[in-house]
């Protein structure tokens, strides 16, 4: 449990590791949400929300579960249902409980169960921080911060995307380009800048 | 028999999933390094999308509508599993460099939208004729990045190597590599007409 | 008689500028340090900076021929995005490296999104980027100066980025540009008198440049050494290409904030990257994806410093 390591865990996911610009996973909300700053906003902290919450849940299970009863191999159904059920959870308690926020975040709670990213980072969690090695509590923890702070690499990406769409729109883009093809170019500029974070050593 | 030819060769044209419904672009992307990994990425996506389509068919006048989603999540997450050990156990190469996006084809629009928009509403054999046309697309698709990014980026096809030189385009084998393409064959296919934008 | 009776509508008072004027002015100001450059570095790098601006020039042409629409190409955009491509690169990279870049520079960071004036960011820088993303071992293999051979040198910023104190190189060296790095950045005297002509013409403005090289200074004074507030801020703030970004780089009027407040938090932004890549990244030099960076981030920047409509 170290502070550099944390660190570390935050800059790699949030600029170098970035889910969607250098792990490819989430391109379809990427691409979908990132027309209006405001739409874009509310997905992004939607999606650390449930990214946070999903890894804790998915390496409890792992931990507690999956591995005692030895269904390792069951992992990736475990996973998808918890994450499933969890956005269901949450949506019918939001509705309940706060209108306000249901119309912000509602309609995109249900593009998060099939957003890889999530199911990524619950994957990538086991795969990085439950080996021998790394005491299960610790496992736990660099679990939510690579999920948080890899949510927030996914809302940073998404924001600035957003706006420079918005922008765009008010060009003279040759035709064949608009929309998809010229997001794409600027994703591949930003991810080409992030890489001048690569190497990073604290 | 026609009908079939139809529901084969739309996902391969029109429909394509990469260039015409622009789908399941984490893997096309994450994956496109290099054709051999495209080609084994491709496989593993048609044979869960084939037999997810299959058994959907088959069940689908025995899901209940209000709960098919999630029943639709289990039947595919169950295929992926089985692809998952399968490879694990007979192409561990293959398995390792194809790596998280194996167990991610559970998250795959294509799958999904398949299973919700085709197979939830038709028959077993056209269900089954559909998978595999957009299965193959997907793989073609997949194949056509992968093959420039890889002659380009590293100087080979299928990891066969063209000429004895270091003076390639790294990037394109990295990610901004993978956007680029990506952005550029789709204003292309529009610009050829071969997708409606 | 007549002319004092003209009745038309306003503006009545113009000034005779245009985007060609400004474009072949900021050209104007960059040539004592390419002068510089080609002192220090020898003919190669006046080689490298014709090839870059022909080949910038020709890819637009071909470009707006290509998609009809109107060409441009002596607006002086395209031979200002090719000066500053070259002078972004070191002397001795092979000939076909600049033409490369100044292809990638005008057709994908410019022509893609429409033209001048459209682009999100820099095209120069992106050219940059993709030829030290694709060749790292081109892009870092620095001259040593007034030696005119292929000697490499590691940069003094290579040094400063391992805290240790430069060695051989004085203020001097680094103010007259004596020390390897890429053709445009090195002499600091010359780009200080262009970046002075431009300051003093009005066009541009202190704001993005002085915010910028402060956050330097500050930032790298208090991280830049092994124990806090005793960095070289003094050698960190000339070397590097940090004066040619900061004067004629993140300065571009298309890719940075409109506001004085915007400009301020894009200078501070730019700092704060370039400090980051420099001490702890893998990269010697951070100020290219510094000003990248923030040019993604300027529609957003704008957003939230816009001016309140007056009444609302």
């Amino acid at each position: 449990m170290e502070i550099t390591r944390i660190i570390s865990i935050a800059i790699s996911m949030v600029f170098i590791n970035n889910f969607i610009l250098s792990k490819f996973l989430g391109l379809c909300p990427f691409l979908g949400v990132s027309r209006r700053t405001q739409a874009a906003l509310s997905m992004g902290i939607a999606v650390i929300f449930v990214m946070v919450f999903s890894s804790l849940l998915t390496s409890l299970v792992y931990v507690f579960v999956l591995v005692p009863l030895g269904i390792v191999y069951l992992r990736t159904i475990f996973f998808i249902l918890i994450i499933a059920a969890f956005v269901q959870l949450i949506e019918m308690v939001i509705r309940k409980k706060s209108p306000a926020l249901y119309k912000a975040l509602g309609i995109y709670l249900p593009l998060i169960t099939t957003n890889c990213a999530v199911l990524g980072v619950t994957i990538l969690n086991i795969n990085e921080f439950f080996v021998p090695g790394i005491p299960v509590y610790a496992g736990i923890l660099y679990s939510i911060i690579q999920a948080f702070f890899g949510g927030i690499g996914f809302c940073v990406a998404l924001l600035l995307m957003s706006g420079i769409r918005e922008r765009l729109e008010f060009t003279d883009t040759p035709i064949s380009m608009k929309g998809i093809p010229v997001a794409f170019i600027v994703a591949s500029i930003m991810s080409l800048a992030f890489m001048g974070f690569s190497g990073f050593k604290f | 028999m026609k009908s079939l030819i139809k529901e084969f060769s739309k996902g391969i044209t029109v429909l394509n999933p990469t260039f015409g419904l622009i789908l399941g672009l984490c893997p096309t992307l994450a994956i496109s390094t290099s054709l051999f990994n495209a080609i084994g990425m491709g496989v593993a996506a048609t044979f869960v999308l084939v037999f997810s389509n299959l058994i959907i068919s088959a069940l689908r006048n025995f899901i209940p509508a209000r709960i098919r989603l999630p029943s639709y999540i289990v039947i595919i997450a169950t295929f992926v599993t089985i692809c998952e050990l399968g490879l694990k156990a007979y192409l561990p190469g293959l398995s390792k460099s194809l790596g998280i996006f194996i167990p991610l084809i559970v998250v795959n629009c294509i799958i999904m939208a398949r299973a919700e928009a085709f197979a939830s509403s038709n028959r077993i054999l056209p269900s089954i004729f559909d998978g595999l046309g957009m299965g193959i697309g997907f793989t073609l698709g997949i194949s056509i990045i992968a093959f420039i990014r890889e002659l380009l980026g590293s100087g080979s096809i299928a990891g066969i190597g063209l000429l004895k030189s270091n003076e390639f385009i790294l990037v394109m084998i990295l990610s901004p590599g993978a956007l680029l393409t990506m952005g550029l064959l789709i204003a292309l296919s529009r610009l050829l007409g071969l997708t409606k934008r | 008689m007549t002319d004092s009776l003209l009745v038309n509508t306003s503006p009545h008072l113009h000034k005779k500028e245009s985007v060609k004027r400004i474009m072949w002015l900021v050209t104007l100001s960059l040539v004592p340090c390419g002068l510089a450059g080609i002192f220090i570095f020898g003919l190669g790098a006046l080689w490298i900076i014709v090839l870059a601006i022909l080949a910038a020039v020709i890819t637009e042409f071909v470009l707006q021929a290509a998609t009809r629409r109107r060409i441009t190409v002596f607006d002086g955009s395209a031979v200002l995005t090719g000066l500053l491509l070259a002078y972004n690169l070191p002397a001795d990279v092979p000939f076909w490296l600049p033409v490369v870049g100044a292809i990638v520079s005008i057709a994908i960071g410019k022509q893609v999104f429409g033209g001048l004036g459209q682009n999100i960011f820099n095209p120069a820088l992106v050219g940059r980027v993709f030829l030290m993303a694709s060749w790292p071992k081109y892009m870092t293999t620095f001259v040593r100066p007034l030696s005119y051979d292929a000697v490499t040198s590691a940069t003094p910023l290579a040094a400063l980025t391992e805290g240790k104190a430069l060695e051989g190189i004085s203020y001097l060296d680094l103010f007259l540009g004596n020390r390897p790095g890429c053709i445009g950045e090195v002499c600091i005297l010359a780009l200080l008198i262009g970046a002075a002509f431009l300051l003093l013409s009005k066009y541009i403005s202190w704001h993005i440049p002085l915010s910028y090289i402060f956050t330097v200074g500050l930032l790298s004074y208090v991280f830049g050494a092994k124990t806090l507030f005793a960095g070289d801020w003094f050698s960190h703030i000339l070397s590097g290409g940090l004066i040619l970004g900061a004067f004629f780089m993140a300065t571009d009027y298309v890719t940075s904030p409109l506001t004085y407040k915007g400009q301020f938090v894009f200078g501070i932004g730019c700092g704060i990257i370039t400090v980051v890549i420099r001490l702890w990244g893998g990269y010697p030099e951070g100020v290219s994806y510094a000003i990248l960076i923030m040019n993604a981030a300027t529609p957003i920047i704008d957003r939230y410093t816009r001016p309140r409509i007056y009444g609302s």
